[in-house]
């Protein structure tokens, strides 16, 4: 089989496999990060997302399989669906949206509470660095109370997804992490 | 109303039933009147419209009335509703208008259904969902003229108050034609089936348009169009013109325009024809099978236009709207006519044969050689599961398929990347594979297209078949128990699938012959060879009819299958009916005549295997997904089908033509044996219907009237004569005609010798005309076609 085969060069090059998963709230930018990552360099003009986006990606070794759903409230619902199997969670926040903060904090805490993405690394981009307004880094992680999650490795990047800023660091620390994490299992 | 959700928990006696509406128990005893039953020209009666059946026929005009499927008059709508959805940015998917008024309460999951995942990537894309529009438990759709219960309460009604007209004006007519009225009407009935109403079948088109001057830079909308046509392809191109305008002009007068013009489409001309004659037009390449009826058609129709002077070939122009003219089809197979939208002329093409379960225009041919191809060149072997793999571990992946979907098995269709009409058309397929257009049950639990929303309703229904797009289902093999990858063509069989249990038949099986068990045949199912000979006629090029007459052949053999594997195993059969005369007891062969007064009282029935050996070995090898289809849906509603529809719709009850027609093709008998059968059939065929019936056994892809034709060349005289009798009535029935012509120079020949030698001898009736004639019409038979048969062609 194709995929026995690909794991099997993947052991003799030490390429990884990583499955990814992108939420957030509608408009959050997840979607324009994705097609950054896969197409560097580029502009990347998105519509709202109906349903979801997968790629995949490969970066400093590891291919990283980035799925990207859809944000909208009422359909965030389904977003359970895909937590089975998920390696990382990269949670995408609107960095100028202040009024939405509290929403997003409520969305990212019943996701990395669920019992099948316990073992999950998170990441969160602090997105829209660019616009005026926008909170730090280090207000993010106060507003989304991370310092309050235990036993869970987390880290939070600044990006401006439509520059490309950030975002390969954000995806070489889920890089440097898995790898650590790979031998424990 | 309820969307979209076919729970219907299998409790013992079928599921499918819905006890109020089933006429069905009068026709469990077949009447006699059936047998009698001589109806050249009519077909059912479509039974649904008042007005159609009290235009009466003038006294002079002798042909019985052609009912039509689909009356111009009749209150049953084309198209039921018109729909629009969009993609709002903050909202997600909503429902912007609905035509003539709201469908659904539930209008979210309509408006999540008719924007399909990953929409966004593609400018346009075509789904196809279900509804399970449940009229009556809500007044919701009072307003809507085609409403299904109405229609049954005006039906009921109408039957009686029919036949009094029939009788008060049309005085004439002898009494047993309005008792066969009845009897047809309620027969058609019954073919509606006992599932509950009709699906209500929508086609939707999706548009995204990228758009820089709205926020977040495009607007995805869809259009729908719902209806209780299974042919709901023909639509496709106007909801592309709808939905164009729609952009253009947002409002539900747009939607109106839509509405009105598809209603206004005229498929009056259309004969109905009952469950024979669809048999027989579906399996012959014909192109002017029942043309007959047609054209009869089109004389009704110049009647009823009010014209006096009607003239077939120059229809008078009709006194409503821009004069369609009434042409008779190319290719009886399909009626046309056309939709005037924006007085843009679009012409469609209505199948004229609807088989249960057959819905949309998917290709069986597609769907075999996507998961052909790769089995060919890198076989997969399958875990073992005794109901899928029942040829071992490189059964056929399309085996795999059939046998999932016959023992109800839940099954995914995944096309990641794909559109979402691409899975949906996979689905219809699949449907059509499992069903053969005889089975049933499968549609009403199929998801042509659904997605993550409504993945928990979809996990409450047992053995669905869903198309998705969303590669997730992949990774959740709790959720089904095939998952047929449309992009790989490779099918996988869950490792959470339950464990096939072990059964009386297993048993009785294991117990019988465990010699023989693994007798020398690789192939004992025949599956192998089945599917050699669809890969090599579709490579053949032999088209997508052909393939589905294999398809239907094979189900129609499953299940004859399983009949002789009940009478084994349990002593009787749920899906056969037993005829008069006929013993179940295995030790009374087949041909002995238990009447020696009556040749028709020859005995057997079922399936012909050439020999013991065979037809143990074909049964061990299906004990499995034999059992396993029996407790599912699709059989309990079999049952019912056979008491309801598929017998009596059969006027010969004894012999079984279909048994005994098998044994003249696979078995060398003896030439007595030959001769009782020939004596039988001649006995018992003797009108329109019979010969119908006879013909559905015959079809040209198995050689036609071949087997029957070898009669003439019997030793016996008396064999001879009755053979070429049996031919002559076949030779002059409007459908046999075209298997008559077919029938080789050679049996041509032996008949009017035949023919030739008992006018010598004085016998028997009129002047059969010069041989040279026999290859040109089959008219020129008709004087003496009147001693046997009750005139019908002219």
């Amino acid at each position: 089989m194709g995929g026995s085969v690909s794991k099997i060069m993947g052991k003799i090059f030490g390429t990884k496999e990583m499955r990814i998963l992108m939420l957030g709230l509608d408009a959050a930018g997840k979607t324009t990060i994705l097609y950054k990552l896969k197409l560097t360099n580029q502009d990347v003009t998105t519509i709202p997302t109906v349903g979801f986006n997968v790629e995949s990606v490969t970066y400093k070794n590891v291919k990283f399989n980035v799925w990207d759903v859809g944000g909208q409230d009422k359909i965030r619902p389904l977003w359970r669906h895909y937590y089975s199997g998920t390696q990382g969670l990269i949670f995408v926040v609107d960095s100028s949206d202040t009024s939405r903060l509290e929403e997003a904090r409520s969305e990212l805490h019943k996701i990395i509470n669920d019992r099948e993405m316990k073992d999950a690394l998170l990441l969160v981009f602090a997105n829209k660095q660019d616009v005026p307004g926008h909170l730090s880094p280090d207000e993010i992680i106060s507003a989304l109370k991370l310092h309050s999650l235990k036993d869970k490795v987390w880290y939070v990047a600044p990006s401006v997804a439509t520059e490309g800023t950030g975002i390969f660091e954000g995806l070489a620390w889920l890089s440097n992490n898995v790898k650590v994490q790979q031998p424990q299992k | 109303m309820s969307i979209s959700l076919p729970i219907r928990t299998s409790d013992g006696t079928g599921n499918s039933s819905s006890p109020p509406k089933s006429t069905g128990l009068p026709h469990l005893s077949p009447s006699p009147s059936f047998i009698h039953k001589q109806s050249p020209r009519s077909s059912d009666n479509s039974g649904l419209h008042r007005s159609a059946s009290q235009h009466i026929v003038p006294p002079t005009f002798k042909r019985r009335r052609c009912k039509s499927q689909y009356p111009h008059d009749s209150p049953e709508r084309h198209v039921e509703f018109i729909l629009v959805a969009s993609f709002h940015i903050d909202r997600g998917p909503i429902m912007e208008h609905q035509y003539p008024g709201p469908i659904s309460s539930d209008e979210g999951m309509l408006a999540e259904l008719m924007l399909p995942d990953q929409t966004h990537v593609r400018s346009q894309d075509w789904t196809i969902f279900f509804l399970h529009k449940d009229n009556g438990a809500d007044g919701e759709d009072e307003s809507a003229p085609g409403n299904k219960k109405e229609r049954k309460g005006k039906k009921k009604e109408r039957t009686s108050s029919d036949d009094d007209d029939a009788e008060g004006s049309a005085g004439a007519n002898d009494d047993s034609e309005i008792t066969e009225e009845e009897e047809e009407e309620a027969s058609s009935d019954e073919e509606d089936g006992g599932e509950g109403p009709p699906l209500m079948y929508v086609l939707n088109l999706v548009n995204t348009k990228q758009d820089n001057t709205v926020k977040r830079g495009a607007v995805v909308k869809a259009m729908a169009i719902c209806t209780r046509h299974s042919f709901l392809h023909i639509y496709k191109p106007i909801l592309l013109l709808a939905l164009e305008d729609y952009f253009k002009n947002p409002y539900p007068e747009t939607l109106e325009a839509l509405y009105n013009a598809v209603n206004a489409m005229d498929l009056s001309p259309m004969p109905k024809l009952n469950l024979l004659e669809r048999q027989i037009l579906q399996a012959t390449n014909s192109k002017d099978m029942f043309i007959e009826k047609f054209e009869q058609m089109v004389h009704q129709r110049a009647i009823e236009d009010g014209e006096n002077e009607f003239d077939e070939d120059n229809p008078p122009s009709p006194k409503r709207g821009p004069a369609p003219r009434y042409t008779l089809p190319r290719d009886t197979h399909e009626f046309e006519s056309k939709i005037i939208y924006n007085d843009i002329p679009i012409p469609v093409k209505v199948p004229t044969v609807i088989w249960p379960e057959i819905v949309g225009d998917f290709s069986l041919v597609k769907l075999v050689q996507i998961f052909s191809a790769p089995h060919a060149t890198q076989p997969q072997p399958f875990p073992l599961h005794p109901h899928l793999t029942t040829s071992g571990p490189l059964t056929h992946p399309i085996i795999v398929l059939v046998n999932a979907m016959l023992t109800q098995k839940r099954v995914i269709f995944l096309g990641h990347n794909r559109p979402s009409g691409e899975v949906a058309e996979a689905v219809l397929a699949a449907c059509a594979l499992a069903s053969g257009g005889i089975l049933r049950g499968f549609t009403r639990h199929a998801f042509p297209y659904t997605d993550l929303t409504k993945i928990d309703d979809l996990l409450r229904v047992p053995g669905f078949i869903a198309g998705v797009t969303n590669p997730t289902f992949a990774n959740h093999p709790e959720w089904w128990d095939v998952l047929c990858d449309l992009p790989t063509g490779r099918i996988k069989i869950s490792n959470h699938i339950e464990a096939a249990p072990v059964t009386d038949g297993q048993l009785y099986f294991q117990q019988q012959s465990p010699v023989t068990a693994t007798g020398l045949n690789a192939d004992p199912t025949g599956d192998n060879l089945f599917m050699e000979d669809v890969l090599r006629s579709i490579a053949n090029r032999y088209g997508e009819n052909a393939i589905r007459a294999k398809w239907r052949a094979y189900i129609t053999k499953f299940t004859r299958t399983a009949a002789a594997f009940e009478e084994i195993v349990y002593g009787a059969s749920n899906i056969y009916i037993i005829g008069p005369n006929e013993e179940l007891s295995p030790d009374s062969p087949s041909g002995l005549q238990s009447d020696p007064g009556d040749p028709t009282t020859i005995r057997g029935h079922g399936y012909v295997w050439p020999d013991e050996a065979s037809k143990q070995r074909e049964l061990m090898a299906s004990v499995s997904r034999i059992e396993g289809w029996r407790t599912t849906r699709s059989y309990y509603s079999f049952i019912q089908d056979i008491a309801a529809m598929y017998w009596p719709s059969r006027p010969i009850q004894k012999p079984d033509l279909h048994h005994h027609h098998d044994r003249l093709r696979t078995l060398k008998l003896p030439a007595y044996d030959a001769g009782q059968i020939y004596l039988a059939f001649s006995h018992a065929i003797k009108d329109y219907a019979g010969i119908c019936q006879l013909l559905t056994v015959t079809p040209e892809s198995q050689a036609g009237l071949f087997y029957l034709a070898m009669g003439l060349l019997h030793p016996d005289r008396t064999v001879r004569e009755a053979t070429a009798d049996l031919l002559e009535r076949i030779a002059l029935h409007p459908a046999g005609r075209h298997f008559w012509a077919q029938l080789n120079r050679f049996a041509k020949t032996a008949y009017f010798r035949i023919k030739r030698q008992r006018d010598a001898a004085g016998n028997s009736s009129p002047v059969v005309k010069s041989p040279s004639d026999s290859i040109g019409p089959p008219q020129s038979l008709v004087g003496v076609a009147m001693s046997g048969v009750r005139s019908r062609g002219s």
